[in-house]
């Protein structure tokens, strides 16, 4: 059990990241904190992808030493290097992340010009009361 | 709301931590993940692109098609961001 | 890879996450969700992704904060929750 918990923390503190970005998207009325809750989300599965290409034991960054690159035919040791495919992956996915996160502020800069405010409830209110 | 809000996130996060338990060791050099696809592009990737960063050299050479994609996202999500902002014509709209 | 400093950082981030979503002034959650990226930075630097890191360090901690700031300045900076 505590090999479980000390083994794993690292597995942990992204679950309770994740929870907390969850809890700001639903639980928050504010459009600008239901953003700020996605991004804590989206940062929390990246980090968690990121962490499956750790390898313990001597790896260091996927960058080739200079003496690889000069002999091209011998053997590299995969055990040196860390998982390189994680953080193509995840590089992918912090710019598109960056993208979503424009066109939400500026979906949100429309609904404050329209609404004159950023609570959802009172969003929701206008439009049962007008009738939309 | 809130309460059920928070409700639905601990529970999300009861799961997220029930199937931690099948997750293999952190760091451990044999896990699924770094032991099938990735060690056939940190061995090939100096001879088959000559670029000593394996990062890059997959971003932009086994996945070139990809980033073309990403980049198409990036354009398509600021002509969008240009469309809402931009000042409405008088008599446009509302 | 060192442990306990990783520990650390896992801790700050989790210290600004929960602060970037229970202050009620905008602007300062929008600056500690700044703080939040550059520390989610440090930690990939200390797991030996340094290309992610320092993706994120321009576009994640630099561009994303200047948006958010952009659409705070042109909305409320007063939040009720």
């Amino acid at each position: 059990m505590l090999d479980y918990v000390i083994g794993k923390y690292n597995f942990w503190i992204y679950a309770v990241l994740m929870m907390i970005g969850l809890y700001a998207m639903m639980g928050k009325k504010n459009l600008v904190k239901k953003l700020i809750g996605m991004n804590i989300f989206q940062s929390a599965i990246i980090l968690f992808y990121i962490s499956t290409g750790v390898k313990t034991g001597g790896a260091t960054v996927p960058i080739l030493m200079g003496h690889a690159q000069e002999h091209g035919h011998q053997a590299i040791d995969v055990a040196g290097y860390l998982n390189p495919l994680p953080h193509v992956l995840m590089l992918t996915a912090i710019v598109v992340s960056i993208a979503t996160t424009g066109v939400a502020l500026a979906i949100i800069i429309l609904i404050y010009r329209r609404y004159n405010t950023l609570e959802e409830n009172e969003i929701l209110k206008i439009r049962k009361d007008t009738g939309v | 709301m809130k309460v059920i809000a928070l409700i639905a996130a601990i529970m999300t996060g009861a799961l997220l931590i029930y199937g931690i338990e099948e997750m293999p060791k952190w760091g451990d050099p044999n896990s699924p993940a770094s032991s099938h696809v990735s060690p056939l592009y940190i061995q090939e990737a100096i001879e088959k692109t000559a670029t000593p960063n394996m990062v890059t050299a997959v971003l932009a050479d086994y996945r070139g098609y990809d980033t073309l994609g990403e980049t198409t996202v990036i354009f398509t999500a600021g002509i969008a961001c240009v469309l809402m902002l931009r000042k409405k014509r008088k008599g446009g709209g509302d | 890879m060192i442990w306990q400093l990783d520990l650390i950082l896992c801790i700050f981030v989790i210290i600004c996450a929960i602060a970037a979503i229970t202050i009620k002034d905008l602007l300062a959650a929008v600056i500690i969700l700044g703080a939040y990226s550059f520390f989610m930075c440090l930690l990939w630097t200390e797991m030996g992704a340094v290309d992610v890191a320092f993706t994120e360090a321009s576009v994640g901690a630099g561009v994303g904060t200047v948006l958010f700031i952009a659409a705070v300045s042109k909305t409320k900076r007063r939040s009720k929750d």
